[in-house]
C-alpha cells in the first residue's frame, strides 16, 4: 500500500507535444482515485508515467514519499489492469493469476494457496483451467483483477477496465469493481473517460483536458463547485447548460440578464458577488435539473419557448429556445410534459447557478 | 428512375442464369469445380515433372540416358547411378556437410534476428536506420559482395571451413529472418509485454518468456526456410569452400561434371538424395510454412 504524488509532472512527446503539463495531486494511501477526461487529455500517459512505462520528462513521482523517477516498472509494486486487459493468451486462468508470483520465484505451495484465494474472491474457481483465449469479456476482466490483486501491490492501476464490455455487463462490473476494491482496501488509481463510471466509483477525481489537471475533488465536489466551465460541461447528463450573461446593479437589487432573460438575484445569490471586482459579462452555466419550468407565470419568471420535448416517464427533457437561436435544456418530472412550441414560465435554481469568467473559464465564484 | 433500371438489370441477370443460357455454362466451364481441379493438376505436374524426370533418370542405364531423351526407362532399371554416385564422389561427406551449415547457421540466425528484429519494432533500435539498412542487404544481389566476403573470411582464417560458410550463410539470411519475424512480433499486443514488465519481468525475460513463446510457429517457419536457402546455396558455397572437406551439397553435385564427362546418371541419383531430407522437412512443418508466409504477406 502506498500513497502516490505527482510534482509538477510534464510528458513531452518528441520535444514538442505536451501529453500532460505540470501535473500536481496525491493519492492518499489506500483511495480509489479517479482521472477522467476526454481521449487525449493526457490521463494514459500520466497512468504510464505512474506505472514507469515511461519516462516522466519533467517532474517527480513519489509512492510513500520516495521518488520513484528512475525505477523500472517491476520494482515499483504497481499491478495494472489494462484496457484490453493483456492476458498471456498461451496460458490458462490459473497461470495468468499465478504469473506475477512465479516471476518473484515464490514457492509453489503459496502460490497455489494465493491463486485460489483470488479466484475464489473474483468467483473464477470453476473456469481456473480453462484457456483463457475461450473467456468472455467478462471474465477476462476478471482474471486480469486477478492477476492484479494476488500479489498484493502498492498501488493498483486501471486503465479503462471496463470500456470494453457492453453497456449491461459495464454497469454490473461497476458495482462489482467498486465492492472488490473496497474489499481490499488497496491504492487505486482508475483512469477512464465516463464520468458515470468515476462517480459512481472514486473517492476522489482528478479531471484533465488537453494536459492539464482541471480539477481535482470527491464527485460531488465536482458536480456543485466545478472549478471551470469545462468541468461544469464534462460531468453530468444531460450536460451543464451555457449562456452569456450581463450582471446588473440597480439600487440594492441585482440582476442577471440576457436578451432572453432578465433575472433578479435573491440575496444568498446576491451576497455571492459582494467580492467581485471583475467585468460584468459573465459565462452562466446551470444544469438541466436546476431549470425550473411552469406553464404559468411565477415570480422572478420568463417566457419561452419549447423547441422539443422529450418524455422519458419518470422525467421529462425540455429542450427549450433561447434568443438567438440557442437551447437551454431543462430536466423536469415526468408529469410536466408541455406540448412542442408551448410557450412556458422558467426560473433558475438560484442555489446552483456557476457563473465562468469569459476569458478564462475559470468558477468566478469558486471557493480557493 | 435509376432504381427501376437497376432492378431491371438484376432480373435479366438471374433470367440468364435461370434460362441456362450460353453465359452460364461458359461460367461453370472456367469457374465450376473441375476446371480447378484440372487447373490444380497442370500445376502439380508442371512442378513434379523435373523431379520425377530426375528420378527416372537415375534408375536408366548410362548408355540410355546418352542416347534417349524419353521420360520413362525403355531397357534395364538399374540402381548402378545410385551406387556409383555414392562410391565415386564423397556425397555422403557434402551431405553431412550441408547438414552442420544448414542447421548451425539457421540457429544463429534466429538467436539473432528473433532479439533484433524485436528490438527494432519496440525500442527503435537503429531509428530509421538499421531496419533500411536490413532491408537494402536483402535487395542487393550476393554476388556484388562476394569479393569483400570472400577477403573478410581470409581475414579471419576462415576460408574453406564449415565456420566460414556457417558465418556468411547467417549473414546472408539475416535480413530475409527479420523480414519474416517481424510481422510475427508487431501481431502481439504491446499491453502483453508491458504487462510482463509490471509483474516483474526484466526486458529480456519479457522477450524469452513471454514474446518468443507465441511467436513459435513463426520462428519455426522462418527456420525451416533459412535452413531451405542455406541448403541450396550456392555462390558462397563456391566462393568459400575449395575442398572435400568443407564442400556442400550444392557444390558437390558439381562433380559429377568432371573427369569422367558428364554423369547425368549419377548425378541425378545424388540431386535426388540431396533434395529428399529438406522436402521431408518441408513437409513436415508445412503446417507452420504456410502460416508464416501468409501472414508475412498479408500483414508485412
Amino acid at each position: 500500500m502506498a500513497s502516490v504524488e505527482l510534482r509538477n509532472v510534464w510528458k513531452i512527446y518528441g520535444g514538442k507535444v505536451q501529453a500532460v503539463i505540470d501535473a500536481n495531486w496525491k493519492c492518499e494511501d489506500g483511495e480509489f482515485f479517479s482521472i477522467l477526461g476526454p481521449s487525449g487529455c493526457g490521463k494514459s500517459s500520466t497512468l504510464r508515467m505512474i506505472a514507469g512505462l515511461e519516462e516522466i520528462s519533467r517532474g517527480e513521482i513519489l509512492f510513500n514519499d520516495q521518488v520513484v523517477n528512475q525505477l523500472p516498472p517491476s520494482s515499483r509494486n504497481v499491478a495494472m489492469v489494462f484496457e484490453n486487459w493483456a492476458l498471456y493468451p498461451n496460458l490458462t486462468v490459473y497461470e495468468n493469476i499465478a504469473f506475477p508470483l512465479r516471476v518473484r520465484k515464490m514457492p509453489e505451495s503459496e502460490i497455489d494457496k494465493k491463486v485460489k484465494e483470488a479466484a475464489e474472491f473474483l468467483n473464477l474457481t470453476s473456469i481456473l483451467h480453462t484457456g483463457v483465449r475461450h473467456l468472455s469479456g467478462g471474465e477476462m476482466q476478471s482474471v486480469s483483477i486477478g492477476r492484479a490483486i494476488v500479489r498484493q501491490p502498492a498501488v493498483m492501476i486501471m486503465d479503462e477496465p471496463i470500456s470494453h464490455l457492453d453497456a449491461g455487463l459495464r454497469a454490473r462490473m461497476r458495482d462489482e469493481l467498486k465492492k472488490q476494491v473496497e474489499r481490499l482496501r488497496v491504492t487505486t488509481l482508475y483512469i477512464t473517460h465516463d464520468q458515470v463510471e468515476s462517480m459512481a466509483m472514486a473517492d476522489r477525481i482528478a479531471i484533465m483536458n488537453l494536459g492539464r489537471i482541471q480539477q481535482v475533488g470527491t464527485p460531488l465536489e465536482i458536480y456543485y463547485n466545478p472549478r471551470n466551465d469545462f468541468v461544469g460541461g464534462f460531468i453530468g447528463e444531460p450536460p451543464m447548460n451555457f449562456t452569456f450573461c450581463e450582471l446588473l446593479q440597480e439600487e440594492d437589487q441585482s440582476f442577471i440578464v440576457s436578451p432572453s432573460f432578465r433575472l433578479r438575484l435573491d440575496d444568498e445569490c446576491k451576497s455571492q458577488f459582494l467580492q467581485y471586482r471583475g467585468g460584468s459579462r459573465l459565462k452562466l452555466g446551470i444544469r438541466p435539473e436546476d431549470v425550473r419550468v411552469s406553464m404559468q407565470p411565477f415570480p422572478n419568471s420568463f417566457a419561452l419557448e419549447t423547441d422539443f420535448v422529450e418524455p422519458q416517464g419518470d422525467r421529462t427533457i425540455i429542450s427549450l429556445r433561447l434568443h438567438g437561436g440557442d437551447i437551454l435544456l431543462a430536466q423536469v418530472l415526468g408529469s410536466l410534459r408541455p406540448d412542442i412550441g408551448q410557450t412556458v414560465y422558467v426560473t433558475f435554481d438560484q442555489r446552483h447557478m456557476h457563473f465562468f469568467d469569459i476569458e478564462t473559464g475559470l468558477n468566478i465564484l469558486y471557493p480557493e | 428512375m435509376e432504381d427501376v433500371k437497376g432492378i431491371e438489370h438484376f432480373e435479366s441477370a438471374v433470367h440468364a442464369f435461370e434460362q441456362k443460357t450460353p453465359a452460364f455454362y461458359l461460367n461453370r466451364i472456367f469457374f465450376g469445380r473441375p476446371a480447378r481441379i484440372i487447373l490444380l493438376l497442370l500445376f502439380i505436374l508442371a512442378i513434379l515433372l523435373p523431379i520425377f524426370y530426375i528420378a527416372m533418370t537415375s534408375l536408366k542405364e548410362p548408355i540410355e540416358i546418352r542416347t534417349s531423351g524419353a521420360l520413362l526407362p525403355r531397357g534395364q532399371i538399374t540402381t548402378i547411378n545410385w551406387v556409383k554416385a555414392f562410391a565415386n564422389v564423397p556425397l555422403v561427406r557434402y551431405l553431412f556437410n550441408s547438414t552442420v551449415v544448414a542447421v548451425i547457421s539457421t540457429i544463429l540466425v534466429l538467436l539473432v534476428a528473433v532479439p533484433t528484429t524485436y528490438s527494432i519494432i519496440r525500442f527503435k533500435t537503429g531509428g530509421w536506420f538499421l531496419p533500411a539498412w536490413i532491408l537494402g542487404t536483402y535487395v542487393m544481389p550476393p554476388i556484388v559482395v562476394s569479393i569483400p566476403i570472400f577477403a573478410m573470411v581470409k581475414m579471419v582464417n576462415l576460408q574453406n571451413t564449415l565456420a566460414g560458410l556457417i558465418l556468411v550463410h547467417m549473414m546472408a539470411n539475416m535480413p530475409i529472418a527479420v523480414w519474416l519475424i517481424d510481422s510475427y512480433i508487431r501481431s502481439i499486443p504491446r499491453e502483453l509485454e508491458q504487462a510482463a514488465w509490471i509483474d516483474g519481468y526484466s526486458k529480456w525475460e519479457t522477450l524469452l518468456r513471454v514474446v518468443v513463446p507465441l511467436i513459435r510457429p513463426g520462428i519455426l517457419a522462418t527456420g525451416v526456410i533459412t535452413l531451405i536457402l542455406s541448403w541450396n546455396e550456392f555462390l558462397f558455397a563456391l566462393i568459400l569452400t575449395y575442398g572435400v572437406k568443407s564442400n556442400t551439397f550444392p557444390i558437390g553435385i558439381s562433380r559429377y561434371i568432371g573427369e569422367h564427362g558428364l554423369q547425368f546418371g549419377e548425378m541425378s541419383a545424388a540431386a535426388l538424395a540431396g533434395i529428399v531430407p529438406i522436402y521431408i522437412l518441408v513437409f513436415l512443418f508445412s503446417r507452420n510454412l504456410v502460416e508464416g508466409l501468409t501472414r508475412g504477406g498479408v500483414k508485412g
